[in-house]
């Protein structure tokens, strides 16, 4: 007997079992009186499934590509330094041959710029596309605890390109002996790494799920990050390096802002990424400290202020 | 039962529950008591139902009123409330990309359920809805059956006391639409699961409901226990064949019965007979159309339906 909508009357089945077939009567639902994980468990659940949906797990190849491709982009150069430290016995970074910390963000500016308005844009407009979000809302989770699973998350996938790559580099180099002094200033650099990528992560994140909540086209979104992420850095780079202006409106530029902060937290100027200092973003070094701090923050909020505004809107609609 | 023992079982309840979106009134001052079983919330387009259900899961604060539902407040409480309670919204929109088991499971670890005991309760969810061997289709390649199935079997998959379903046959075929009615009364009956169904197909309600909430622009025309509302009238129909020899035997039997004292209403050869009990109804009409010579067609209790509230509610 075939119980194609498992609907089928149990004792219609027992009847038929009788007839001697063997029969499955269990339909296996069951009541529920287990523990329940409540809001927490929401987000870690929406976390950890937006994480993995932005990585491209348990989806088709062509979603695997692109994010995998930004990532391999960050590793890639810190692969080749660790291979070059292992052949070349000398200590290659006090010899300024491989790249300290701080400077290795210069390779992963690539793939950050690239993941951010590729990845980013479809974690949050997926959802409203494909009618997750009202599925969402009409669980435990609330707007606000939606946005900030979704942050999380985008935050998270982030500092895999942030972090991850300089993680590597400490480990390896410590291995290799080219690594920091002593117990203390391995801890002092592991902070470093972890405080300067979860702030670049943190600020990049906000600003484009901030772009990404303006609009249902994937399109429109990845265009509006680039354009936020580059746009921003050529026109405050040539008001201030060429036409001489105040060097705070390098405010507006997104990307200078992250690195910026990145430098103060490693206790580095601009001069220290070269010794010319005619070269562009030299003059951010003339910023204060609590200035690049106050706007890593106002972006921050600036971009969850546009989110809320924008999801406020969207609910409403629901 | 007991005045106390009848509160208790209310599983929802409304008090001057009032919606409006700008000038419009989508709920208008309702006050609805809704018990354990399954309830058929039936209205037509825009009478309010998905409003309604958007406010008993506390999505959207009413604008007046209040409302109880599993003795929570839905505005103060919505999150654990939201977690004892499925939902499977109307819009056939799914992620096309994700399995069914998949989408199911993340839906259950969001309402709460750890993660192993959300993939087995996923499985099990969609064999109970004749999904077990689809399981792990992706959602994008099902049919709107499948579909709706889909969106059943993740609004129970965490054990809910409650759950409610907006339109759940929307685009289906009437044998779906009549397998989705059964899956639905089973998981009722067997599970022990409330379930408030959302429509604007009286038929359907009809059939599967023990309750009704009916809605007209918002308002309430009628609820209580479906056998109260619907079912064996207080009158009878009595159709007549028109017959030229003798002529004008409907009209004689017509002006005997009102002579009579029966109420009678006219429509063509049809006479709807009230105002006393039935059986004498039936007596009188049979004598009545004997003495005029006239030919009977059809003769029946009349049975009231949920159209004949709707109908009586706009006049």
């Amino acid at each position: 007997m075939s119980d194609t909508t498992g609907t089928t009357d149990l004792r219609e089945q027992v009847d038929e079992a009788d007839d001697g077939a063997a029969q499955i009567l269990d339909h296996r639902y069951r009541p529920y009186s287990g523990a329940r994980h409540g809001l927490g468990g929401a987000m870690r659940a929406v976390i950890g499934s937006s994480f993995r949906f932005t990585l491209g797990f348990g989806r088709p190849a062509r979603h695997k590509f692109l994010p995998w491709l930004a990532v391999v982009v960050a590793l890639v150069p810190a692969i080749v330094f660790v291979g070059i430290a292992t052949v070349l016995d000398i200590d290659l970074i006090s010899e300024n041959i491989l790249p300290e910390y701080h400077q290795y963000y210069g390779f992963i500016e690539a793939a950050l710029f690239f993941f951010c308005g590729i990845v980013v844009p479809e974690i949050l407009v997926a959802d409203r596309r494909n009618g997750m979000l009202p599925m969402y809302l009409a669980t435990p989770l609330r707007l606000w605890s939606y946005l900030a699973s979704k942050a999380a998350a985008v935050a998270a996938t982030l500092a895999v390109i942030t972090v991850g790559p300089l993680l590597f580099l400490l480990v390896a180099y410590t291995i290799e002996g080219s690594g920091p002094a002593g117990p203390g200033n391995w801890l002092i650099v592991l902070v470093r790494i972890l405080g300067s990528g979860i702030a670049i992560a943190a600020t990049i994140a906000a600003a484009s799920l901030a772009i990404s909540s303006l609009t249902d086209r994937r399109a429109f979104a990845v265009i509006g990050v680039i354009l936020l992420l580059l746009g921003s850095q050529l026109v405050t780079s040539v008001l201030v390096e060429v036409a001489e202006m105040d060097p705070r409106i390098y405010a507006f530029n997104l990307a200078e802002m992250g690195e910026a902060l990145k430098d103060r937290i490693f206790g580095v100027g601009p001069p220290m990424l070269g010794e010319d200092e005619s070269s562009p973003g030299q003059r951010i070094s003339e910023l204060s400290t609590l200035f690049v701090v106050a706007v890593n923050v106002a972006w921050v909020a600036a971009g969850g202020a546009v989110l809320w505004w924008r999801y406020r809107r969207i609910e409403a609609s629901q | 039962m007991s005045v106390a023992a009848a509160q208790e079982s209310v599983i929802v309840s409304t008090a001057a529950l009032t919606q409006r979106f700008g000038s419009t009134v989508a709920i208008d001052a309702l006050d609805v008591r809704i018990r354990p079983g399954i309830t058929g919330l039936v209205g037509a387009n825009g009478a309010g139902k998905t409003t309604l259900l958007s406010a008993l899961l506390g999505l959207r604060p009413p604008t007046s009123g209040s409302a109880t539902v599993l003795g929570l407040d839905p505005r103060s409480q919505g999150a654990a409330l939201r977690a004892k309670v499925g939902f499977a919204p109307e819009r056939d929109l799914l992620p096309d990309e994700m399995r069914a088991v998949d989408f199911v499971r993340h839906l259950s670890q969001v309402r709460g359920l750890p993660r192993s005991e959300a993939r087995t309760r996923a499985s099990d969810s969609l064999w109970l809805v004749g999904l077990g061997e689809e399981r792990t289709r992706t959602l994008g390649t099902m049919s709107t059956g499948q579909r709706q199935r889909v969106k059943l079997a993740q609004a129970i998959a965490s054990d809910p006391e409650l759950v409610l379903l907006d339109e759940p046959t929307s685009g289906l075929d009437p044998t779906q639409r009549s397998e989705m009615l059964t899956l639905i009364g089973e998981i009722s009956n067997e599970y022990s699961v409330s379930v408030v169904l959302s429509s604007h197909l009286l038929e359907e309600v009809e059939r599967v409901c023990d309750y009704i909430v009916a809605l007209d622009a918002g308002r309430l025309i009628a609820d209580g226990p479906i056998e109260e509302l619907v079912g064996d009238g207080d009158g009878i129909t009595l159709e007549l064949v028109d017959i030229a020899e003798p002529a004008g035997t409907v009209d004689v039997v017509e002006s005997t019965l009102r002579r009579g004292g029966i109420e009678v209403e006219r429509v063509g050869t049809t006479l709807r007979l009230g105002g006393v009990g039935p059986d004498e109804l039936s007596d009188r009409a049979r004598d009545a159309v004997a003495d005029a010579g006239a030919r009977i067609r059809r003769l029946e209790a009349r049975r009231r339906t949920l159209a004949d509230l709707f109908e009586a509610s706009a006049v």
